[in-house]
């Protein structure tokens, strides 16, 4: 039953403020990551034989009884739903270890719960509504998550995020409102076909403008991204880990793809204003990060131009460029909350996030040195890491569509990513080791676990590309080629 | 002209709210326009809307945000930009400008609802939108974990330090210490959750 995609963890997340009362550690470590691993195990077990058809819409029960809550499944809503539950995992197991300094180790868990509840309700909504009460759920965890250290700059960092994301919602929910006077109906089905009937293209223009900025905001895509360098660097490292992982795919790049291609229609327009914005966010987030001297700032940069990657694949339109931002948007899951769970054992084991005061520590923290190594160079595209394959279909699928003055930027840009991967790997990891770092031990078990794990992953996915874009990506892509003929196909559901 | 009138008041109350230093004088700002547009729900015919914006944002939420103005003590050495103060009126010039010129031409594009999703308020409420209903009780359950979380007593205070581990801190660095991982002075506690200075923790 999909819906337990949803209630499980929003169960969980009730019950662990009170597990918390009898066990402060252990039971909530357990819960929670049994938790995830139950959400990665159906993902892939129960739920993937039921998008073998192309897609479902699946009524929920509440002891027998039918409830009005369809839900959409389908190999789109799957691959998320499967990267949100492996990141989750991984980053559970991190906490472990991690979070044993902040305190009220249950109520954060509760938190990444529904944050978690909110990001898989999101990704199977049917209607638009659906999807706008969902981010909220997301996002109000994301805020007290990111506060959780309840620092100045936490804080700080935390009211940012929260002022700009409530920015967003409010142009997500007027375009909601537009739409829904439009076509009498929120829904994915009634809103294609609403759309198809009517002759409002300039309504539709105005609408889609509010959604980009909206989710743009959400996915911190150039020009809407100040929010990011800031909210992400302050969380802890797994929340870090979580919002560039999975948290700004989901609420930004997920929803304004399923609703660009599948509900609206991908126009020349919009493929144009989302190539820009694609090759502005590359730039202006490789630029920006060249210069960071904190190494969870610069991996927060890094976020902004790897975005971009993604949002480029999905503009040019094309199957390949679909599946090559389906492909980024998997391996930065992967390689980003594996660089940002690195920085958080650095920052562990050294009480420091500044990369001019680091130097040699692969010799005391090989793990992370080693496994850091594996996703510096996956994210800057070096075969045959998984981030090249993904970053040389999306030059490929450019150079297809004929717009190869944006697959040399491509290129380019992954140059200087490169270049900076290389400085932090430099500075943090190389030369001789300082003095005071001597002491320094490597991340205990949980945490150095949770990064060979990831780095594994990259590695694997690497290696056996074709498994992972026959076995996950190949379903999404064709759920995204199909346009709006797939919200046509639930009307009346 | 009853419409123009309540939506002047609304704008007007609403920009006061922005301007006003004195956060008391803003929050019932604030709750002023909410009752404007309340009125305006009601003469809308928007029943339930109007009843939940009265009751709701302009009376819980005043009471809350008047409650947490009583609890701050006042900072006279907070210096704050006043650059907002110039910027303000362009924003919102260029923003009326833009409302009159496009919004009009754009709702009088909307044609009549066709099928619109209707029913009794209970009806839509409980039995169509379900799923929202679970997604509201996923909201309002984060607002509380948030505040659980936030305003948490530190291990510390609680007296159930955690034992340090293995969490080796290198010779001549400071004392990192759960303070220098949560990035915080020691004893700020919730006095920065309240925008109070620190006074140590003898609050806690």
């Amino acid at each position: 039953m999909i819906f337990l995609f949803i209630i499980v963890p929003l169960v969980m997340a009730s019950l662990l403020p009170l597990v918390g009362k009898i066990s402060k550690r252990f039971l909530p470590d357990l819960l929670a990551n049994a938790t995830m691993l139950f959400l990665l195990v159906y993902a892939v077990v129960s739920a993937r034989p039921l998008v073998a058809g192309g897609g479902v819409v699946q009524q929920a029960f509440w002891f027998g009884a039918p409830l009005n809550i369809r839900l959409l499944l389908d190999g789109f809503s799957l691959f998320m739903l499967f990267t949100i539950s492996l990141v989750s995992f991984t980053v559970t197991l991190y906490s472990i270890d991690y979070m044993e300094h902040y305190g009220a180790k249950a109520d954060y868990y509760a938190l990444l719960l529904l944050m978690i509840a909110g990001m898989n309700g999101l990704v199977l909504a049917s209607d638009l509504f659906n999807i706008y009460i969902f981010l909220e759920v997301a996002a109000i965890a994301s805020y007290a998550l990111v506060a959780f250290g309840r620092g100045h700059d936490e804080l700080e960092a935390s009211f940012k995020y929260l002022m700009l994301s409530a920015v967003a919602s409010a142009f997500i929910l007027l375009s909601i409102a537009i739409i829904f006077a439009l076509t009498g109906g929120v829904s994915f089905g009634t809103v294609a076909h609403g759309l198809e009937t009517l002759n409002v293209r300039f309504v539709v223009g105005f609408c889609s403008a509010l959604f980009l900025m909206g989710f743009g905001l959400k996915a911190a895509l150039v020009p809407f991204h100040s929010w990011l360098p800031d909210a992400h660097p302050s969380a802890p490292a797994p929340i870090s880990a979580m919002l560039s992982g999975v948290l700004i795919k989901v609420s930004g790049v997920y929803a304004m793809m399923r609703v660009f291609l599948n509900v609206f229609g991908l126009t020349p327009a919009l493929t144009t204003i989302l190539s820009i914005l694609g090759i502005a966010s590359i730039f202006v987030g490789a630029l920006a990060a060249l210069g960071q001297n904190d190494i969870k700032r610069m991996l927060a940069y890094s976020s902004i131009s790897q975005i971009g990657y993604v949002v480029l694949g999905f503009a040019i339109g094309t199957p390949l460029g679909i599946l090559g931002g389906l492909f980024h948007l998997f391996n930065h899951a992967l390689f980003k909350s594996l660089l940002f769970l690195n920085a958080g054992a650095i920052e562990r084991s050294t009480g420091t996030r500044s990369l001019d005061k680091m130097g040699g520590l692969a010799k005391v923290m090989p793990v992370t040195a080693g496994t850091s190594a594996v996703g510096s160079l996956s994210i800057a595209g070096v075969p045959p890491l998984n981030g090249f394959w993904s970053k040389l279909l999306i030059i490929i699928a450019l150079v297809q569509a004929k717009m190869v003055a944006l697959a040399v930027l491509a290129v380019l840009g992954s140059v200087v990513t490169l270049w900076y991967y290389l400085v932090l790997q430099h500075q943090a990891f190389f030369g001789k080791l300082n003095e005071s770092w001597k002491a320094v031990k490597e991340a205990p078990f949980w945490m150095s676990a949770s990064t060979i794990l990831l780095a594994l992953l990259c590695i694997a996915v690497g290696l056996a590309f074709p498994v992972v874009i026959h076995s996950w990506l190949q379903p999404a892509a064709d759920i995204l080629g199909k346009g709006v003929g797939v919200a046509m196909s639930f009307i009346g559901f | 002209m009853l419409h123009l009138s309540l939506l002047i008041g609304l704008v007007a109350f609403s920009i006061l709210a922005v301007l006003i230093r004195d956060l008391l004088k803003s929050a019932i700002s604030l709750a002023v326009a909410s009752v404007f547009l309340a009125v305006l729900f009601f003469e809308m015919n928007a029943v339930y809307a109007g009843v939940f914006e009265v009751s709701v944002v302009a009376g819980l939420i005043t009471v809350l945000f008047i409650t947490a103005i009583a609890l701050t003590r006042g900072d006279g050495d907070v210096v704050e930009s006043r650059r907002h103060l110039a910027v303000f009126p362009l924003f919102f010039l260029a923003l009326a400008v833009i409302d009159i010129l496009v919004m009009k031409r754009l709702l009088g594009r909307i044609p009549a609802m066709v099928n619109p999703e209707s029913g009794t308020f209970a009806d839509v409420l409980w039995n169509q939108r379900t799923f929202d209903l679970v997604g509201q009780i996923g909201a309002i359950f984060a607002g509380v974990l948030a505040v659980l979380a936030l305003f948490r007593r530190g291990e510390k205070d609680a007296g159930h330090e955690s034992p340090r581990g293995d969490a080796p801190l290198a010779g001549g660095q400071p004392p990192a210490g759960d303070a220098a991982l949560m990035g915080r002075q020691p004893h700020t506690g919730d006095a920065a959750l309240m925008g109070r200075q620190p006074q140590g923790g003898s609050h806690e």
